[in-house]
């Protein structure tokens, strides 16, 4: 028993030397940075809360925070929603459901670089297909990503993403639609229960704890947004207007075009604290709606 | 429980060889550099850094050095545009950069200021004569008489017009003489609207900084900063004015917008397929026009005077530097490999491949006889003798570069008017000036 258990130590290694030198030394020491002013090229300097001060005070880091809590809030619900009627769907007896499965999951394979360029057209103003298709019904073409208001863009891009990740979480739900013993369904039918009741007094209490799962990883997903910001803008050089910035773009920019460690691992700490809040808030109501059993 | 100390003893061990794996790459790296542990017989290693590869510098460059220096042993280091930056940012964190490289200008100076690039104002002095090479030899001095580095050559704009459209329209093509006014003019006379669209415009109204918004504003008497480079200049109303133009160029339909050149294959295509009459070209893009549009009838004169009758022509420049943290051999030997450079051969190479201006007046005379489209490329070279101007570039440029390209782009789309957008550019500029002090 001893000796397994010394060989069990030597093949976690290097999952271990993994998660020390890729996972716990970067966290603890992009908190020593926060505190420093570093510029990659010189050695840090000290300068305790001025980085944290600073980035608090700053407008462009408010207005991130705004829009990458609007982003998850329109983001979320219509991302697992429509997760879960894609999943509903595609769990009935339908014919060619493995090429359904597939046509909604090929976004999620979707390199962004592509996905953002198509996008990019799609929504473009005078010669996208969106405001084509508005205008050929006789309604006025809109400015998706070039508006000035800042809920436009940030819906827009909310739009992209769910087209991107709806088909993950699809996957999801339905792996939990499957594991629904028919028997169940056949009895609730014999009940009486047909169609919306069957999906909502039935099938949906068994798959909340999926339907939660997807939610969380969204939530998470959503205040992580970054590549869907940088296919559809093109590059942060090229200028992204400081109302559509989210917190990963501040990280980036300042970490890898500005060298100003500092000012980026206060951000990425700062809404490491929002993401957490946010998930432990999810969390508390889990109870009220999550069936386990 | 001994077992367990033997078992995290074992795991720690194998930390610390994973660790001396990882830093001991560097040490060899260090230890290739100048041998002067063997003695002064050894070869000095020198290594190259070259972003784009060959394909900016001519690989006849780097091979005539290796032959005419043999006692420098050339070590390259490639890697594409676009990851170049990140590349020698990791490189220089860990101390392994390459011992000469180059780079956007502004971002050397930026190096400069963090103590990476060595100054080369001395090495200038006793090397090279100063009046064999055009201005542009010194686009990395600071204000305080520090030199970060030698151009590899220098990218202005002049005035490309498309002669086809012009003279189907029966418009005189442009001359040097041309102020901006009277490129509005005739961007005016030149563009054709079909109903709600337009099928061709007088002028491609970028709004990027080298080719856009920088010239236009330069024209108009304005500028991004003050010569000391410490104080924005966007609360002047002349670069209000500037920018003023350029919006309502795109606002009335006589310049062709982002929209449209996306919509049509982009800037060069719209040119020269004769969408556009005119276009702010930098010499760098003659090659593209003269492989993929060998056809288009085209040529370039100088940048359009500015009111107060002098010329801006926006140039940039990519720089040679030289790491200060190298070995005093390896940055001796980084030093011969730039004068070979600034040296009439490799001088007259890069005449030859057209992807940027020589720094060397004697090179520069070359281009006379050129007999590649643009015919006039006079344009260019006595373009930046009249009036060459680099992009404010000052330490902070990459910084306030960002801010200013935010606010301009709403300001081209109409979502922010010029007068409120120069505000808030005059603010969040000088905020990074000051920050950087």
């Amino acid at each position: 028993m001893q000796k397994q258990g010394y060989w069990g130590y030597i093949f976690t290694l290097p999952f271990v030397i993994n998660v020390v030198v890729f996972l716990l030394f970067p966290i603890l020491f992009s908190t020593y940075i926060s505190f420093t002013e570093w510029d990659l090229f010189n050695p840090p300097r000290w300068i305790g809360l001025d980085n944290w001060v600073r980035v608090l005070n700053k407008h462009e880091f408010w207005v991130s925070i705004r829009n990458v809590f609007v982003f998850a809030l329109i983001f979320v619900p219509i991302q697992t929603l429509m997760a879960f009627v894609i999943a509903f769907m595609l769990n009935q007896a339908i014919r060619a459901k493995g090429l359904f499965r597939l046509f909604y999951f090929l976004p999620v394979v979707t390199p962004w670089i592509a996905g953002g360029v198509v996008w990019v057209w799609m929504f473009n103003y005078q010669y996208g297909v969106i405001n084509w298709v508005l205008e050929s019904v006789g309604l006025a073409p809109v400015k998706w990503i070039d508006s000035s208001h800042w809920l436009m863009v940030i819906s827009s891009i909310a739009i992209v993403q769910v087209w991107k990740g709806v088909g993950q979480s699809m996957i999801m739900i339905l792996a939990g639609m499957q594991n629904v013993p028919k028997e169940v369904l056949e009895a609730s039918q014999i009940d009486g229960a047909n169609g919306w009741k069957q999906l909502t007094k039935v099938v949906f209490p068994m798959v909340t704890p999926m339907v939660y799962l997807v939610m969380i990883l969204s939530t998470i997903s959503a205040f992580q947004a970054f590549d869907v910001f940088l296919g559809l803008f093109g590059s942060i050089t090229t200028g992204i207007p400081e109302r559509n910035m989210v917190p990963n773009l501040l990280v980036y920019r300042d970490a890898f075009l500005l060298f100003k460690m500092g000012p980026a691992s206060a951000t990425a700490w700062l809404l490491f604290v929002i993401i957490l809040s946010f998930t432990l808030f999810q969390k508390y109501f889990e109870k009220k709606w999550v069936h386990y059993d | 429980m001994s077992k367990k100390v033997k078992v995290i003893s074992l795991m720690l061990a194998f930390m610390m060889m994973f660790t001396a794996c990882s830093s001991s790459g560097g040490s060899t790296d260090e230890e290739v550099s100048p041998g002067e542990a063997e003695g002064s017989k050894e070869k000095v290693t020198l290594k190259i850094g070259l972003p784009g590869s060959y394909e900016v510098t001519s690989k006849e460059i780097i091979d005539g050095f290796i032959a005419s220096h043999p006692h420098i042993n050339v070590e390259i280091q490639e890697a594409p545009w676009g990851d170049f930056t990140s590349k020698i940012a990791t490189q220089i964190a860990g101390n392994t950069m390459p011992d000469v490289w180059f780079q956007e200008n502004a971002t050397i100076l930026s190096y400069g200021e963090r103590g990476v690039a060595e100054d080369l104002s001395s090495y200038i002095e006793s090397d090279l004569k100063a009046d064999e090479y055009i201005d542009g030899l010194f686009s990395a001095k600071t204000p305080e008489g520090k030199i970060w580095g030698v151009p590899h050559g220098i990218n202005p704009i002049a005035l490309a017009y498309n002669q086809d459209v012009f003279e189907k329209a029966g418009v005189p093509v442009p001359t040097d003489d041309w102020t901006f006014d009277d490129l509005i003019e005739a961007s005016k006379q030149l563009t054709i609207k079909e109903g709600d669209q337009t099928s061709q415009f007088g002028f491609i109204g970028s709004f990027s900084i080298t080719n856009g918004w920088f010239p236009w504003i330069k024209q108009a008497g304005g500028s991004a900063l003050d010569d000391t480079l410490t104080k924005s200049r966007f609360d002047d109303p002349k670069t209000a004015a500037g920018l003023q133009q350029l919006y309502d160029g795109l606002d009335q339909g006589y310049f062709a917008d982002i929209d449209y050149l996306k919509a049509n294959g982009g800037e060069l295509e719209v040119f020269a397929s004769g969408k556009a009459a005119m276009y702010f070209l930098q010499y760098s893009l003659q090659v593209n026009m003269n492989e993929s549009f060998a056809d288009t009838n085209w040529d370039v004169v100088k940048i359009p005077k500015g009111v107060d009758g002098k010329r801006y022509v926006p140039m940039v420049a990519n720089t040679w530097l030289v790491s200060s943290r190298a070995k005093q051999e390896s940055k001796d030997a980084a030093w011969e490999f730039l004068k070979y450079y600034l040296g009439d051969e490799v001088q007259d190479i890069i005449v030859k491949t057209g992807s940027t201006l020589p720094v060397k007046k004697s090179a520069l005379d070359q281009l006379k006889d050129s007999t590649t489209k643009p015919l006039n490329k006079a344009a260019f070279t006595d373009g930046i003798n009249e009036g060459g101007v680099t992009l404010d570039e000052n330490a902070t440029w990459s910084e306030w570069r960002i801010l200013v390209q935010q606010v301009v782009n709403e300001i081209m789309v109409g979502n922010v008017s010029v007068e409120d957008g120069v505000k808030d550019i005059h603010a969040k500029v000088q905020d990074v000036l000051d920050s950087g002090k």
